[in-house]
């Protein structure tokens, strides 16, 4: 229970943060930037943790595993996003859907075993709980996962900077001004699921490297969590980064600052069956942040009339 | 001023959640002359790992006394919690960490390769850590103790019991790892003695009734392994198969107590007692846990429900003790 304990806990909250981070950025995707509830997240994180531990069972490089596990991601949000624009079911609906048919998909991924482990001492594993500390920084997990979510964070960059990348952002900001400039806006919105769930899926086979493990309940939460570091992170560095890259990291920086949060609460020893609640209420109070904000305080709303007008939609749509 | 709101915001919220730390917490044994630190990671409340954990604390307590301080977190199911938990543990240098299932466990041998693990409530090591060749011992810094009930004796005990039926339904949880394995033995040993097995599993406890009902009406016996999902749920597994007049046989006590008519029983107490043995070993007696084999359950015991049985008719030899 001292001081000591925290802080070298601290590295490997960080690790793990980093890797929801990726998580956070795919549910930015679709929860910012498209403005919808995207639940699919709890199959699609499972499904790629599934399939990068059996490619990687199977033989196959960390690489090619990791790639397949971004591909079937890309499936599922493909299949989300066709049951919501082909088959007309609302989004957060569909995306249920999807995530209940995963559970039995992810069972068969596996070979209709629950849990497969990937033992770190028979595997060479990319990420690993115990690279936080005490090794060479090239194979520390932090340094790994920044590195993968800095290239990501580029590509979404240059991808959302293109041509169409602004018409997929303008798409969640106002689909009907979309539809008059002519814009596909049903096709935007399954790539930008099928992207998410890609980004998630792959972020999945991290996770399940970290932990050691693929298991069919891994995805369960992920929503709430990966919301939770959305959330923080725009309510932290939402006026501060205005940049698109920078709103990106600070997914990055709100999944990190999360799970510090509950390695404190961890290593503070709270009654262990209350976790579930505080997760809950650390979830809450940040949502809460930027609606006080708006309510109770002028200079949000100057900075609206001063051109700040993604943050105004914000505050409308939650 | 909206930063600075955000930071009182945060401030406030560490502190609160700082002071939600329970009292228990606060004895500060940094100073008290503990010197063994043990960690306890359990996936989930539930009766039989937390008796399990009570067993392990009971041997460690009497066979240490103060000299051991032991830190208890629940991951309230939630596999991704095991490995905050872990971290948790590996920070604080704990000198063991005792793992109660097998997410647990993964997330512990993921975590760490110096400390000490032990494990408990896990079926088959050689499953949960992917060993081929698995000869019973793991070696390096982990070993431990299996829920592993004798599969063999419990198929033969369905014989005993049942030599007149024919079909047997075998109802789990698809998510539980354990369950599978126990299934795939079962159904082998249940073939052998000439019995026609059919698997009905089942996701969550939603789908649980229709599962159940689909499973009593096409068998004449219903095996339940030791699963996690049907030891929460025995009410609904009971009031579909008692009126439908098909008798459980169950994996352990918990389950048979709340549906089942039998079980060849082992005490979830009894291995977690016999983990905080070996733990004391490890600690006090500088025993080396890379020699140690897994252990098993020390003593089965075969018992039958009194009510369920009367209700169904079913006679029980005088060798089976009544469940309380």
């Amino acid at each position: 229970m001292n001081i000591d304990a925290l802080i070298n806990g601290l590295p490997g909250a960080a690790a793990q943060g980093l890797i929801w981070g990726i998580v956070a950025i795919g549910i930015y995707i679709t929860y910012k930037i498209l403005d919808i509830a995207d639940l699919t997240v709890d199959g699609s994180l499972g499904t790629g943790g599934a399939v990068c531990v059996m490619m990687m069972l199977a033989g196959y490089s960390n690489g090619m595993s990791l790639a397949a596990a971004f591909v079937i991601g890309m499936v599922t949000g493909l299949v989300t996003g066709l049951l919501n624009t082909v088959m007309g079911i609302p989004a957060i609906l569909a995306g249920i859907l999807t995530q209940l048919g995963l559970y039995s998909v992810n069972l068969k991924i596996m070979g209709s075993r629950a849990n497969t482990p990937i033992n770190p001492n028979n595997y060479d594993l990319l990420v690993s709980l115990r690279n936080v500390k005490n090794v060479p920084f090239y194979e520390n997990a932090i340094f790994i996962t920044a590195v993968i979510t800095l290239v990501i964070v580029a590509i979404l960059y240059l991808f959302f900077g293109t041509e169409f990348g602004c018409t997929l952002r303008a798409t969640g900001g106002s689909e009907a001004m979309c539809r008059a400039q002519g814009v596909n806006v049903e096709f935007n919105k399954v790539v930008g699921l099928t992207i998410s769930n890609g980004l998630v899926a792959f972020a999945g086979g991290l996770l399940a490297q970290y932990q050691g493990f693929a298991d069919v309940n891994m995805g369960r939460g992920a929503i709430v969590i990966g919301l939770a570091a959305v959330v923080i992170g725009e309510a932290i560095f939402g006026r501060i980064f205005s940049n698109f890259a920078l709103n990106l990291i600070a997914m990055s920086l709100g999944s990190i600052i999360y799970y510090l949060v509950l390695q404190v609460v961890i290593w503070r020893g709270l009654d262990p069956q209350l976790l579930k609640l505080l997760s809950a209420i650390i979830v809450a109070i940040f949502l809460a942040i930027p609606y006080f904000k708006g309510k109770y305080f002028n200079g949000v709303i100057l900075a609206r009339h001063s051109g700040s007008e993604k943050g105004d939609a914000e505050n409308a749509g939650n | 001023m909206k930063k600075l709101i955000t930071g009182i915001l945060l401030v406030v919220m560490m502190l609160s959640l700082a002071a939600c730390g329970g009292d228990t917490a606060d004895d500060d044994s940094s100073n008290t002359g503990a010197v063994y630190h043990v960690g306890v990671c359990q996936l989930v409340e539930h009766d039989a790992l937390d008796a399990a954990t009570e067993g392990f604390v009971d041997a460690l307590e009497e066979k240490l006394g103060d000299a051991v301080e032991i830190e208890v977190q629940l991951a309230q199911g939630e596999p991704n919690n095991c490995t905050t938990i872990i971290n948790n543990f590996v920070a604080g240098n704990v000198d063991l960490i005792m793992a109660n299932a097998t997410p647990a466990l993964q997330a512990a041998v993921s975590g760490t390769d110096t400390i000490p693990i032990l494990g408990t409530s896990v079926t088959e090591y050689g499953v949960a850590l992917g060993i081929d060749n698995f000869n019973g011992t793991v070696g390096g810094n982990v070993s431990g103790t299996s829920d592993l009930a004798p599969l063999d004796g419990q198929a033969a005990m369905i014989q005993e019991l049942f030599p007149e039926a024919k079909k047997v339904g075998l109802l789990y949880c698809s998510a539980e790892a354990n369950s599978q394995y126990q299934i795939d033995v079962v159904t082998e040993e249940l073939t052998k003695l000439g019995y026609e097995c059919t698997p009905y599993s089942f996701s969550d406890s939603n789908d649980l009734a229709t599962v159940a009902t689909s499973a009593a009406e096409n068998s004449d016996v219903i095996y339940v392994p030791t699963d996690n999902k049907c030891a929460d749920n025995t009410g609904i597994i009971d009031n579909v198969c008692r009126p439908a007049k098909v008798p459980v046989v169950a994996g352990e006590e918990g389950i048979a107590s709340g549906c089942g008519v039998a079980t060849l029983s082992i005490s979830y107490y009894d291995i977690g007692y016999q983990t905080g043995v070996m733990a004391a070993e490890i600690l006090a007696e500088g025993a080396d846990i890379s020699t140690m084999p897994i252990a098993y359950a020390p003593s089965v015991t075969k018992k039958y429900n009194a009510e369920i049985c009367q209700e169904l008719g079913i006679t029980i030899p005088d060798d089976y003790v009544a469940i309380d």
